[in-house]
């Protein structure tokens, strides 16, 4: 399988696009009235220029690319202080936005290639997933865990593996090792089989998606698991009838549906399948009349974009021709693909809930601080990161913080803790369990 | 052994902000050493991030003894290379010091802090339907830097240049020592006004960080009426734009009267230069109204639809005209993400902008426009030019944008070599470059009053006596 990731040299001519006019290092919007605050996480934290947004990255960029720097021990841990947020990348306006997540990677890639990176508490990443296909550094055996809930109950998920069923729920490897979040496949586990959805699970065959290593550049191992994964899609698909990949992770939503593209062989092996993120997937019930309350939750809650499945989603208009501006000019954002309303629609169907918004939202949503390989880089700074999301929830007079990503939501709660904040994190599939009926068919 | 003088420096910056908030280490600097700008890079030897005044006051003195240089930065936008170090030193990164101390709304001035960016701004004075004079700057710059340095804005055409709002100002001295100048400085909880004192703030606008660094600024802010109403013509010459321009500004009815060339209007500049088509007019303004009532509206309107038809019975080619949406979004939707993040300066160039910038009579401006031209075109560059009153008619801003591919250096000297040629005709015409790179200064002292350069450097010499400040940018 052919992978098309490019090197930091072959981005080289973007890099160069960059202005350094700065507009990336905090969100505005004209409005009226005007919007402002601060979106980048290591800006915040570490304030030098070089930390600061794309403009400082692409200063380190650049000066890997001329020689100018070379790798030190200081650099390598610059190039990882950031959590590829891309909240900068939505601020820029000029033809080298669509590729600065990539080009910080890039960054990474350089570095693992010359042997300098990742950071050494981030190798156990990839020994992990070596020995054990996950980042958790989890037995095999440990990745159905979850499941046991549901034999008790002699409600048991088909092993899709044995039995075909046209639905994948792919689990993700934080749901299924990571014990605060555990909460998030139970409850998805639960809404399907109450809505008497035909679906399975991988179970211990299931293997991580690679989200963690790409971003830390470590894009053979990434290839490893990709080129796995969409193996066993395709066996799936054709011998067990599968035509939807649902996760509820919002990393495994973003490498399934972005960096696998990646592969020559996409196409060919994604052919007639769908990959949807659980809360899109419900939402279609949802609006199908498919999906209906009963009770309700009486929670002053607030939500959290997850920056996966919000501006890592955006898909870019080029003038690939130059016939509209110039070749390769960047002209504009989709963001028809980024998950920004269904879930406040979703969040607002459930009876008593009061959705108070914070002030950074959508496109310009604060990060949860823990993404890019922070949260296992710099655990204490990634907690940090999350304190200040926390703190932003806890000013709307929210009690409760849902999201729908296992991995902010981790995040998020080390961020409450560490605080002492009384502001309780839920993913959107907890609250829409707890309101949804059991049906006679299941 | 005896420790490095760079590792004593070091340790005595980290005793003074933390060790966080300083280093030596070489990515760090070499993100400081580049802009947007045709200066060639260069770089610190540290940097310093600094919170309080007292942290200042140390850093200056540690330098001052140390004759090590000193340069103050906040947000890096400007694009003359001012805060690039011509010669090492300690680069003072103040982003940190951002509070909006305090914002009168009664008395209509704040007190800001150098850190604080025309966003944030923004947001705060909207609040109170509160305006400032944005420049087409990226949100990020700074409103204090702006204001130091001359910058204009969205109401130079009725207050004048943004250091024209200054009311009040704390500043450190190159030797650490704390000053005021205005009402703060006589009662410490006024800064509304920095008359009927000597104006000692000009000691400290327009010296390019050279002087002191200003921790604390008092600017008036102005109300925000409700009633925009944006009057465009275009015509085929400056000759017919100046006319109109200085006819409508005497009538001192417009919070902006901008020109700018069929170039610059365009988003973003053709790089390289192209020919304009031929149906197109050379130059559009825009007179940017803000009115409180429909017949305060009505009656600006009214005058303009006369000058209007005035000019027209001179034979002049002025016409109404629509001007490009997105243009006109970005002149008047301030700040601004189109103009502010260069997409329309230099987004089809790549990486670089320069200009020739310039405050010069408004009576020379076809003069030196028509020059301009010649020569950008020459050089294959766009005569993407723009021409605003200043509180008035009898002068103003004249610049041009330029961009260039930055990853190029023939093409980014090619854009100095142009900008420089322009620079010097219209010095010769008789305006005078701001917020000059060390490129411009040169230009303008060579044509200096003996007198002035005397004077300039005695008072440097006062306020800096082992000339620590940003050294090298007035190239004296």
């Amino acid at each position: 399988m052919e992978w098309n990731i490019p090197t930091l040299k072959e981005l080289e001519e973007k890099i160069w696009k960059c202005t350094a006019c700065g507009n990336c290092k905090s969100a505005y919007d004209y409005g009226p009235p005007p919007e402002f605050g601060e979106i980048c996480p290591p800006g915040v934290a570490f304030g030098f220029e070089g930390y600061l947004a794309s403009k400082g990255k692409i200063a380190f960029a650049r000066g890997i690319l001329s020689g100018e720097l070379e790798w030190d021990e200081e650099l390598v841990d610059a190039i990882y202080k950031c959590t590829v947020c891309a909240g900068c990348a939505n601020q820029c306006e000029l033809d080298h936005k669509p590729y600065i997540p990539e080009i910080i990677e890039a960054m990474r890639r350089k570095a693992v290639e010359d042997s300098v990176g990742p950071m050494p508490s981030q190798k156990k990443i990839v020994q992990s997933m070596k020995s054990y296909d996950n980042p958790y550094q989890g037995p095999r055996r440990v990745r159905t865990d979850w499941t046991r809930p549901f034999k008790k109950a002699k409600k048991p998920i088909k092993d899709i593996n044995k039995e075909p069923a046209p639905i994948l729920y792919f689990v993700g490897c934080t749901g299924a090792f990571n014990l605060p979040v555990r909460g998030v496949p139970v409850a998805t586990a639960s809404i399907f089989q109450k809505l008497g959805l035909d679906f399975g699970i991988l179970g211990q065959n299931e293997i991580c998606c690679g989200s963690t290593a790409m971003r830390i550049g470590e894009a053979d191992e990434f290839k490893r698991v990709a080129e796995a994964n969409l193996k066993t899609f395709r066996k799936l698909h054709e011998e067990k009838g599968v035509n939807t990949i649902v996760t509820s992770c919002a990393g495994c939503y973003r490498a399934i549906k972005k960096d696998y593209t990646l592969s020559s062989d996409y196409d060919k092996m994604m052919e007639g399948i769908t990959v949807i993120h659980t809360v899109e997937f419900l939402y279609n019930l949802y609006k199908e009349g498919k999906m209906n309350f009963s009770g309700g939750l009486p929670w002053k809650v607030t939500y959290h974009d997850p920056c996966h499945t919000g501006r890592h989603l955006n898909k870019y208009k080029f003038d690939v021709d130059g016939t509209i501006a110039w070749k390769d000019a960047y002209l504009e954002t989709d963001q028809s693909e980024c998950l920004y309303d269904i879930p406040r629609e979703l969040l607002k169907a459930i009876p008593g809930i009061e959705l108070i918004e914070m002030e950074r939202i959508k496109d310009n949503s604060y990060c949860c601080g823990g993404g890019g390989g922070v949260m296992t880089g710099y655990g204490d700074w990634a907690a940090k990161n999350a304190s200040l999301r926390i703190e932003e929830g806890m000013n709307t007079g929210a009690e409760y913080m849902i999201s729908i990503c296992p991995f902010c939501h981790y995040n998020l709660n080390e961020g409450s803790k560490r605080i002492g904040s009384s502001m309780k994190l839920y993913d959107l599939v907890e609250l829409i369990d707890q309101v949804l009926p059991e049906t006679e068919e299941a | 052994m005896l420790a490095k003088r760079e590792d004593i420096i070091l340790d005595e910056l980290a005793s003074i902000v933390g060790k966080d908030n300083v280093t030596a280490a070489k990515h760090i600097r070499y993100a400081y050493s580049y802009d947007l700008s045709f200066v060639k890079p260069k770089m610190p030897d540290y940097v310093v991030m600094a919170t309080t005044v007292e942290q200042i006051q140390d850093i200056m003195r540690l330098a001052n003894r140390e004759k090590i240089p000193v340069i103050p930065y906040t947000a890096g936008t400007n694009i003359g290379g001012l805060c690039i170090p011509e010669r090492g030193g300690i680069l003072l990164d103040l982003k940190r010091m951002n509070k909006i101390i305090k914002l009168d709304v009664e008395s209509h001035y704040a007190i800001i802090e150098p850190g604080v960016s025309h966003a944030k701004f923004a947001m705060e004075l909207y609040k109170h339907n509160l305006r400032w004079s944005w420049p087409v700057g990226p949100p990020s710059a700074s409103v204090f830097s702006n204001a130091l340095c001359h910058g204009i804005g969205g109401l130079s055409g009725r207050y004048g240049l943004n250091s024209e709002e200054i009311t009040s100002m704390e500043v450190v001295l190159p030797t650490g020592e704390l000053v005021r100048v205005g009402s703060c400085a006589i009662n410490p909880e006024e800064w509304h006004s920095v008359l009927p004192l000597p104006q000692l703030d000009g000691l400290f606008k327009g010296w390019l960080g050279t002087s002191g660094v200003v921790t604390k600024l008092g600017v008036r802010v102005h109300p925000l009426p409700p009633i925009l109403k944006v009057f465009t013509v275009s015509c085929e010459n400056m000759e017919d734009m100046y006319s109109y321009m200085r006819n409508l500004g005497n009538y001192e009815i417009c919070d902006d009267l901008t020109a700018v060339s069929w170039w610059l209007a365009q988003v973003p500049i053709p790089y390289p230069y192209k020919p304009k088509p031929d149906n197109e007019p050379e130059w559009f303004s825009f007179a940017t109204t803000f009115s409180w009532t429909e017949k305060e509206k009505q009656a600006r309107e009214e005058i303009w639809e006369m000058v209007v038809e005035e000019e027209q019975k001179k034979g002049s080619s002025i016409k109404k005209t629509v001007y490009p949406e997105e243009a006109l979004k970005a002149r008047t939707q301030l700040p601004s993400k189109i103009v502010g993040t260069t997409k329309n300066y230099c987004k089809q160039a790549g990486g670089g902008i320069s200009w020739p910038g310039t405050f010069t009579p408004a009576k020379y401006w076809a003069k030196v426009y028509n020059e301009w031209k010649k020569i950008l075109i020459r050089h294959s560059l766009s005569p993407s030019v723009r021409a605003t009153n200043y509180r008035g008619v009898h002068y103003g801003m004249l610049r041009a944008m330029i961009p260039f591919n930055k990853q190029n250096p023939e093409e980014t000297e090619n854009a100095r070599q142009a900008i420089i040629e322009c620079l010097r005709v219209d010095l010769d015409a008789g305006g005078i470059p701001y917020k000059p790179p060390v490129d411009f200064a040169l230009e303008i002292n060579k044509r200096a009053h003996p007198g002035y350069l005397s004077l300039l450097k005695q008072v440097k010499k006062l306020l800096d006596p082992n000339d620590i400040m940003n050294p090298g940018k007035l190239a004296i």
